[in-house]
């Protein structure tokens, strides 16, 4: 046998323990008041609203109204103005054309008392009121996750109207070339009435700011450098493209042709969310003590090199999930999420059971420690890769299908079950890590352990008890 | 030492009994007690609210019933140890609507508020309101078991091209029996504790989709290499036994560790009286003991008495 270096052991074994230290508590430092989060934990895991609570809706055009995919993002881009300007940042929002349907799933705020998804719902579904007032004064400030302002509730002159966003017919974004600078604007037109309104305000305010507003929320603030007469105007300034389609967005909710009617909700209180979260809390720690002592008992070293194992498969998992860095975005976990996290955790036993009851198998027929081992992993080697095989063909399928890539659209239209894409995911990552902790590291720690002189007994690897 | 080999070959039979017999009891159960499908995908509506104390039942279902005149609703009152507090004991009130539309959220509303009118001392809460449209709910489920059957399909061609040596195609299609056979047995649990289906079946499908097969493959492996080494003129029976007898020991640990684990989540979600997670775990123990039984009870024996057949046919010839 190729024995490996017997410090091999110890530096995966700490590096293991390292890691998944590090990704169930996180790390951050605090400096005066400002606390950053250098790497998530645990903690910093996106919950799904069936586990902390909250409310998934899903919206279609009412009376049966067939929207454009313009449209449709702009009613999109309402509820997203909504709740980010409620400090709503962890949500999930999508808006599918093919089956006319907005969906939104969004965790209860904290500071929430009323739970009532009815309440929320409504909020952030109705139809939007986009005005044009006088000035830019505004009551208050909130920023979003990005650290922008968000200015809210017109104060003083800004109370008044000039006009609305009826009064819209179309906003686009558009690029024109001022003498070799791209310029990205966002291009207005108006109806008759408009047109009307629009001249007197650009009238009036000529060279003063008129502020554009979406509900209690104000959009853009331009500046007004000419009367505008003929119906059409542009709003410029140093916008990127991205801004400038966002906000001709906006402004076109304020001018669509339908309301949004809800056609599915689902809500869950935050005490039933946290109470799940907490018993599921304890019984993976009971069930992961009685497989570390079980595992230990059963197989001696080769179960504690399995356990050692099984925490990195495990710490894998919760990085893929958590992102680990706070440059990674977390991924939501719902219920099949952690389904999915405990079948390939469950594989990962069974691989390691495998390989140590091949290699008792190997002691008993009288063969040395050394080849033992040898024998042992590699005699389980294709179990285990084939096993592992078919279940990341399940995971991959679940993934196509349930994910970003919606691979049957064609037949169902786009949809967004996130529930069965998390189990997808998890269960692919875990059979991932699986080959990386179940099958590389163990095997290597196993080798370097069996090097050491006092380790040396057979017994301790399962050998039968005449051996000397 | 000389290997010691038990006769599973010779119990075959006790072993299918036993698995046709659990399925007639789970047809007999559906067809007295039916099935439901759960609101999430049959279309409905269904709402939970959370109280303390003890509260005029009837008056509380008659001031529902007053808000949604055109509906049957049904009532379910549970006890829940987590709610408890200073002001009684905690109960979940859970209210199903007949028919499968979707009940406007305003109604949901006028409940909850005419309900913390009534009864204010009693902390009237919505904990959970679902509302499915029917051809939604209908779609997702019909898209879940196209993916079961693409994933299983996928997995049958790579345990054909896998295992060429012991006959591929019979081993793909004994290990799909297999698998039926687990789905089968889940379906059953749902059937004779009566719970409908819900995304948690599909969850618990998909997990022992996975489980099974890789316990299917263990056995087939053992036999792979147990073929090769005892050469063509090996009986398939011994072989077959031989396997089951050396994998039977990796069989029970990995049983009591799985089992172990998710015994662990239903009993604490027993105690803190989580029903969601409950009706995952129930089903998913009972796939998993017959996920391991399937495989040494059913996928592999029939793959024996198919290759018997198929070496006295050569025989004849």
């Amino acid at each position: 046998m190729k024995r490996v270096a017997k410090p091999v052991f110890f530096i995966v074994a700490l590096l293991i323990i390292a890691l998944t230290a590090s990704s169930i508590l996180g790390f951050d430092t605090q400096f005066g008041d400002i606390k950053t989060t250098r790497i998530k934990g645990i903690d910093d895991i996106r919950w799904g609203i069936d586990i902390k609570g909250g409310v998934e809706a899903t919206f279609r055009p009412a009376d049966g109204v067939d929207a454009t995919p313009e449209q449709l993002e702009s009613a999109r881009s309402v509820i997203e103005t909504r709740l980010v300007s409620s400090s709503i940042t962890d949500y999930e929002l999508y808006a599918d054309d093919s089956s006319q349907r907005i969906i939104v799933r969004f965790p209860w705020k904290e500071d929430t008392t009323n739970y009532d998804p009815n309440e929320a719902i409504e909020e952030i579904a109705a139809t939007a009121k986009l005005t044009f007032r006088p000035g830019n004064s505004y009551t208050t400030v909130d920023y979003d996750a990005d650290g922008n302002p968000i200015m809210k509730t017109p104060k003083d002159e800004t109370e008044e109207i000039l006009l609305d966003g009826s009064m819209i017919t179309k906003a686009e974004p558009n690029v024109y070339d001022d003498n070799g600078k791209i310029q990205y604007v966002v291009s207005l037109e108006f109806n008759d009435e408009g047109t009307e309104k629009f001249k007197e305000a650009t009238t009036t305010y000529l060279n003063q700011t008129i502020s554009i507003w979406m509900d209690d929320v104000m959009l853009s603030y331009p500046n007004v450098n000419e009367v505008i007469s003929e119906g059409k105007a542009q709003i410029s300034g140093s916008f990127t493209a991205e801004e400038a389609t966002a906000l001709a967005t906006k402004i076109n909710a304020g001018a669509l042709p339908f309301s949004l009617e809800t056609v599915n909700v689902s809500s869950i209180s935050p005490t039933l969310g946290q109470n799940s979260l907490y018993a599921m809390g304890i019984a993976a720690i009971i069930a992961l003590c009685f497989i570390t002592v079980f595992m230990i008992i059963a197989f001696r070293i080769p179960g504690l090199v399995a356990v050692i194992a099984l925490a990195g498969q495990m710490s894998i998992i919760i990085i893929a999930v958590s992102g680990y860095f706070p440059v990674f975005n977390s991924f939501t976990m719902t219920l099949p999420g952690i389904a999915g996290m405990i079948l390939s955790i469950g594989t990962g036993v069974d691989a390691n059971i495998l390989t140590a009851e091949r290699i008792r198998e190997e002691l008993k027929r009288g063969k040395s420690l050394d080849s033992a081992i040898n024998a042992g992993t590699k005699n389980s080697l294709s179990a285990i890769i084939d096993g592992n095989m078919t279940i990341i063909i399940v995971a991959v399928i679940l993934i196509l299908v349930f994910g970003p890539f919606n691979m049957l659209s064609f037949i169902f239209g786009l949809s967004t079950t996130g529930a069965i894409y998390a189990f997808g995911y998890t269960l692919l990552i875990g059979t991932i890590a699986n080959f990386i902790m179940g099958i590389g590291a163990a095997r290597l720690m196993l080798k370097s352990i069996s090097g050491l002189k006092l380790l040396r007994n057979p017994r301790l690897y399962g050998g039968a008890k005449n051996e000397r | 030492m000389k290997d010691k080999m038990l006769d599973f070959y010779g119990k075959r039979k006790i072993f299918f009994g036993i698995s046709i017999g659990i399925i007639v009891i789970g047809i007999i159960c559906n067809i007295i007690f039916g099935v439901s499908l759960d609101i999430q995908f049959s279309g409905g509506s269904m709402i939970s609210y959370s109280y303390n104390g003890s509260v005029d039942e009837n008056e509380m279902k008659s001031i529902i019933q007053e808000k949604t005149p055109d509906d049957k609703v049904t009532f379910t009152v549970a006890k829940s140890i987590a709610s408890n507090n200073a002001d009684g004991d905690g109960y979940t009130l859970t209210v199903q609507f007949s028919g499968t539309d979707t009940v406007d959220t305003q109604v949901q509303s006028d409940i909850l508020q005419s309900l913390q009118e009534k009864f204010p001392d009693n902390n009237f809460e919505t904990s959970e309101f679902t509302s499915v449209d029917a051809t939604m709910g209908l779609k997702f489920f019909v898209k879940c078991i196209v993916a079961v059957a693409i994933a299983c399909a996928l997995m049958v061609v790579y345990v054909t091209i896998r295992f060429k040596r012991i006959g591929g195609v019979s081993a793909g299609m004994f290990g799909l029996v297999a698998l039926f056979h687990d789905m089968v047995m889940v379906y059953v649990v749902f059937v004779i504790f009566r719970m409908p289906i819900d995304s948690n079946f599909i969850a618990v499908i998909l997990m022992i989709l996975g489980y099974s097969l890789n316990d299917t493959i263990v056995m087939y492996d053992r036999i792979r290499e147990n073929k090769a080494k005892m050469g063509p003129k090996a009986s398939i029976i011994d072989v077959y036994n031989l396997s089951m007898t050396q994998c039977i020991k990796r069989t029970v640990m990995t049983s009591i560790t799985t089992l172990a684990a998710i015994t662990s989540v239903y009993v604490v979600c027993i105690v803190y009286n989580i029903t969601s997670i409950q009706s995952f775990a129930l089903p998913m123990i009972i796939g998993l003991i017959s996920g391991c039984y399937s495989s040494i009870c059913i996928a592999t024996p029939l793959w024996v008495i198919w290759q018997l057949r198929k070496k006295n046919k050569e025989a004849a010839k």
